[in-house]
């Protein structure tokens, strides 16, 4: 046992070793590694970005990019939150959500690009241009991917039922009621309280926008008419008991996609993956159509996810850095590489036409798939975020966690109220200039 | 292991079935989440959310195979990791903790309460605290997103310190440092031969204990690394299951590197099981 | 310091001998002691004081954003005397999920210790055969982290996923939905039960071990029973043992964290601020407040010092005190 303890301790220190030595060359805040070649650090959290990047690479023996995989949106933000009050830490390049652009350059933590990126605009959807600007001249970024909201349903369960895909949310609630009284088990849907970003999705669809600048002050609408109606209408959903109540995301989740309890989602242009991972079984059951609308007359959309590609306070190299975030989502080779290898939807207006040519495997037999999302991302309400979009989402959890569980409609348009009051004070209590 | 059972007991005790029944409904109970992630890892992704729970599939080569080819091996390099966070820093610790205990026990200095205070007063503070006032406290040095940053803060251990005291106070008698100081060893020759091997099942405990803690501080890695092939397999194995929204859950590489991941320690602590008892005891008597 | 031949002392003075002259100035020295010390005393002031001094610092600070908060310069860092103090004291979030870890800790702390006594008593009574099969298996979830401890008890609540479901309406019963309000505190406490109770009866059974044999041998003679002669003559005798794991169970119990944390996702009633230390968690990285996190961190550090001094002070326990 002594000499098994001591074999251990040989080989740990060994790799102390190697690992030391080899985090000279990797650390974070980028250096450069003699004969003027830059080293850029890049913190993503998209599947594969790695193999994106050696494209880059390959073609660029003066700017060397190294990926650091994150564990996605939150984690990343947190990180580099932290790194950047340190004062050091933070790569160079950092892939960020559209709803954290605002916590991010409140906290000085992404760099103003516009004197090397501004010229890209008309290569983006005004939507997401706007994303990186927040309607201002600064440009925070380059935009990377969208999720223009879709619903996807068991094209199977619906037939057989005789209910054909809901063109308004009215239909979904019938629909909704139809599936749960032929099968006390199936649910279209659930309301999920983990999940924000899709509640702000399709409050953005009705016409919400929960932040906004009013000269120089901040005003805060998350309690508005257009959202209220969002919430009563889902509140009431799961007071009838025709949608599930459990959040999205869990083994249990899964299991009822996998198992056909749940055969209905609501969710963005990236759900083919999500749901190839965690429903193989169901493959080729699934349709997509445009979400339920509130006026047919007048087709709204949102988006869930999506993000940008932003330079670091940090950085010593912005004007490299911007280089390569250009490439990375306009370049049509880049593009295609981001469709194909990261499997992520890009913003770039062009990327239909040449890196979306084909339907997801996972829809191999809807040729009409990524016309769908188009036309979806199109008619997407213009929302704007405020710099406190983490207060707001985590006050959305707890607060419609308790109304999803209480299972009252009462409770669902209280949580808004208690969601509203919850980030205007955050906002005042930080110092920000909030209106109202 | 079952030791226990013959020293302990006279020879004539009669068999309890009530005793038996009691304790395998207790090993039941700690086993029941073990054997589910037995079986839980020999299922295909599929599987794992439509065939009833308990019953076993074939695919666990599969699953270790998908594992280890997630992103080159880096799971692999995340146990390494593991083993040199945990090994490495558990080691330091217990050296480091030997020596400041045996100073505590063993010597009178001025101080010397202060000192005891101070560290009883770290055994209560939670990792959770420190973690952002560690992580600042380093960038400042720049030492963040390095194998420093884990590893150093994880060697000092009031706790390890407490129970070393405890354990020179009550293993190493005084007479017998005074009879190598009489024979001209120096303090350091007494300590390094004299104490530390009177001390040795009260280090292994030591060592184990913070093996134990390192490996299950999952806030100093997460919050110091930005960089994945340097997260010990805790941060990794969470980061497989937290992919946000856009990306499926990698349930199964989850389930069979959390079971891959327990295996080692289960061995560890079943071949080094009988220091557990030793040292605890001295120092639950002593107290 | 594991390769070091085992010397017994006998041989180890024998050795020394012949090195009798060696210069008696450095084994006297005053700074002896203070050199032992030193690696632990650096790393303890630079990894344990400076952060804790840091966090105090902290907690007195705090960040004043103007206007709009967007340009450089619009954020400033400033003095905020107790400001960080009343805001989290007064915080609605803070009572409730104060008064939630008195009531966890109300379950798990008896539970698990009850466990693990019964389980060390009947391993050390001998009185099966199942004895050193239980201590491994029961010894085992300690090798198991709480994250990957809660993940594995996460798939074994939800109902759709858990062998329990299955087995509960297998015999015609409906299995309660554990992430229910009314459930999920003994959900979280079951997990730390799981996690805890084998490490505490491994202390108390080596506790146990070192009480002479001839006593209960003694007491049986004299017809007491097994029952009686635990109550009367082991639980006695290990209390010292039994106060010790208490303390630290509820030193556990105070920092709960990694079990709730990694449940949430899963759950719909636990809130971000479900325990103290999630609320550290909250105000650090998703309000992006260190200063009202470090003021949380002071609060629960004071409380957690006054709960186990106050509790060691009134049992009269002498398990922190110097002397031996």
């Amino acid at each position: 046992m002594r000499k098994a303890i001591g074999g251990a301790l040989a080989a740990a220190l060994l790799l102390l070793a190697a690992g030391c030595s080899g985090s000279d060359d990797d650390s974070s805040g980028g250096g450069t590694a003699g004969g003027g070649k830059v080293e850029l650090t890049y913190w993503s959290w998209a599947p594969n970005m790695d193999k994106v990047v050696e494209g880059w690479n390959a073609g660029h023996p003066d700017i060397h990019v190294t990926v650091n995989k994150q564990d996605g949106g939150d984690p990343a933000v947190t990180k580099l939150l932290t790194a950047i009050k340190a004062g050091s830490g933070a790569p160079d390049v950092m892939q960020a959500e559209y709803q954290k652009i605002p916590t991010l350059v409140s906290a000085d933590a992404i760099a103003d690009i516009a004197g090397e990126a501004g010229g890209l605009k008309q290569k983006f959807p005004d939507s997401a241009w706007n994303g990186v600007t927040l309607g201002s001249e600064s440009v925070y970024g380059v935009p990377q991917d969208s999720g223009p909201m879709m619903f996807y349903y068991r094209a199977d369960v619906l037939e057989k039922l005789k209910i054909s895909p809901p063109a308004t949310w009215d239909q979904y609630a019938d629909a909704a009621r139809k599936i749960h009284s032929a099968n006390q088990k199936q649910y279209l849907g659930t309301f999920s309280a983990n999940d924000p970003g899709w509640f702000a999705g399709l409050a953005q669809q009705a016409g919400a926008s929960w932040w906004g600048v009013q000269g120089d002050s901040w005003t805060v609408n998350i309690d508005d008419a257009a959202t209220r109606k969002v919430a009563g209408f889902w509140g009431g959903l799961v007071q009838e008991g025709v949608i599930a109540n459990t959040p999205m995301y869990t083994p249990d989740w899964n299991a009822a996609l996998n198992d056909g309890t749940q055969v209905g989602w609501l969710s963005a242009v990236w759900a083919p993956g999500v749901l190839e991972g965690n429903a193989a079984s169901t493959k080729g059951k699934w349709k997509v159509a445009a979400l339920p609308q509130w006026d047919p007359a007048k087709p709204a959309g949102g988006n869930w996810g999506g993000s940008a590609t932003s330079v670091t306070t940090q950085s010593k190299h912005k004007k490299q850095a911007v280089e390569f975030i250009t490439w990375l989502n306009t370049d049509p080779a880049a593009l295609k590489a981001l469709a194909g290898t990261a499997n992520i939807y890009p913003a770039a207006t062009d990327a239909t036409s040449t890196a979306l040519t084909s339907p997801p495997a996972f829809f191999a037999g809807q040729k009409d798939f990524y016309a769908i999302a188009a036309e979806a991302g199109k008619v997407t309400n213009p929302f704007t975020y405020g710099p406190n979009v983490n207060v707001a989402y985590s006050a959305y959890n707890d607060a419609f966690g308790k109304a999803a569980e209480s299972k009252q409609s009462a409770a669902f348009t209280a949580a808004l109220a208690t969601m509203q009051t919850t980030t205007v004070s955050d906002m005042k209590t930080a110092g920000f200039k909030v209106a109202g | 292991m079952a030791v226990g059972t013959t020293v302990a007991v006279p020879q004539r005790a009669r068999r309890s079935p009530a005793a038996t029944v009691l304790l395998l409904l207790g090993a039941a109970y700690c086993l029941l989440p073990v054997l589910w992630v037995v079986i839980a890892s020999t299922k295909s992704a599929g599987e794992l959310f439509s065939t009833f729970t308990l019953s076993p599939s074939t695919h666990f080569f599969d699953n270790v195979a998908a594992l280890s080819d997630y992103r080159g091996g880096l799971y692999w390099r995340w146990m390494a990791n593991t083993a040199l966070y945990a090994g490495v820093g558990a080691l330091a610790s217990a050296l480091v903790s030997a020596m400041a205990g045996f100073a505590l026990a063993k010597y009178a200095f001025p101080g010397k309460s202060v000192v005891f205070n101070m560290i009883l007063a770290g055994v209560l503070v939670p990792g959770v605290i420190l973690a952002v006032p560690q992580y600042l406290l380093l960038a400042k040095v720049g030492m963040t997103n390095t194998y420093w940053a884990v590893l150093l803060p994880s060697v000092i251990s009031p706790y390890g310190i407490y129970l070393c005291r405890i354990f020179a106070a009550a293993a190493v008698p005084g007479e017998v440092l005074e009879a190598a100081r009489m024979d001209g060893a120096g303090d350091w020759h007494a300590f390094a031969r004299v104490a530390l091997p009177m001390m040795r099942p009260g280090l292994v405990t030591v060592f184990l204990f913070q093996f134990v803690a390192i490996w299950n501080n999952f806030m100093l890695p997460y919050i110091m690394l930005g960089d994945d092939r340097l997260f010990p397999v805790t941060v990794g194995l969470s980061g497989l299951l937290n992919q946000g929204a856009t990306q499926p859950a990698m349930y199964t590489s989850v389930v069979t590197g959390a079971l891959l991941s327990v295996l080692p320690l289960v061995a560890l602590f079943l071949s080094l099981q009988r220091y557990w008892q030793v040292d605890l005891a001295a120092g639950a008597v002593k107290a | 310091m594991t390769t070091l031949p085992a010397v017994t002392p006998a041989a180890e003075r024998s050795a020394v001998t012949t090195a009798a002259d060696r210069p008696r100035r450095g084994r006297r020295s005053a700074g002896t002691p203070y050199a032992f010390l030193a690696p632990a005393l650096v790393l303890f002031a630079a990894f344990l004081g400076a952060p804790v001094v840091y966090a105090g610092y902290l907690s007195l600070r705090r960040v004043k954003i103007s206007g709009l908060g967007l340009g450089r310069g619009s954020r400033v860092e400033q003095w905020a005397g107790l400001g960080n103090y009343t805001r989290v004291l007064t915080d609605s979030e803070f009572l409730p999920s104060v008064g939630r870890i008195a009531l966890y800790g109300l379950i798990v702390v008896p539970v698990m210790l009850g466990g693990a006594l019964l389980m060390a008593l009947l391993i050390d009574g001998g009185r099966s055969r199942a004895g050193g099969f239980a201590r491994t298996a029961i010894f085992l979830p300690y090798a198991v982290p709480a994250v990957i401890a809660s993940l594995l008890w996460g798939f074994l609540y939800l109902p759709r996923v858990s062998p329990i479901t299955d087995v509960l309406t297998g015999v015609g019963l409906s299995a309660p939905n554990v992430f229910s309000s009314s459930w999920v505190l003994y959900a979280v406490a079951n997990i730390a039960i799981w996690g805890g109770m084998g490490f505490n009866m491994i202390v108390l059974y080596t506790a146990l071990r070192t009480i002479p044999g001839e006593l209960s041998e003694a007491a049986r003679i004299d017809g007491a029973s097994d029952v009686q002669i635990a109550l009367r003559i082991k639980i006695p005798v290990i209390l010292p043992s039994l106060i010790m794991t208490f303390v630290f169970s509820l030193i556990a119990t105070l920092q709960v964290f990694a079990e709730p944390m990694t449940l949430r996702p899963l759950a719909n009633t636990i809130s971000a601020t479900w325990t103290p230390l999630m609320m550290v968690y909250r105000d650090a990285f998703i309000r992006n407040d260190i200063h009202a996190a470090a003021a949380t961190s002071v609060v629960i550090a004071v409380a957690t010092f006054a709960l186990s001094f106050g509790f060691l002070k009134l049992v009269g326990s002498r398990a922190f005190r110097q002397e031996d």
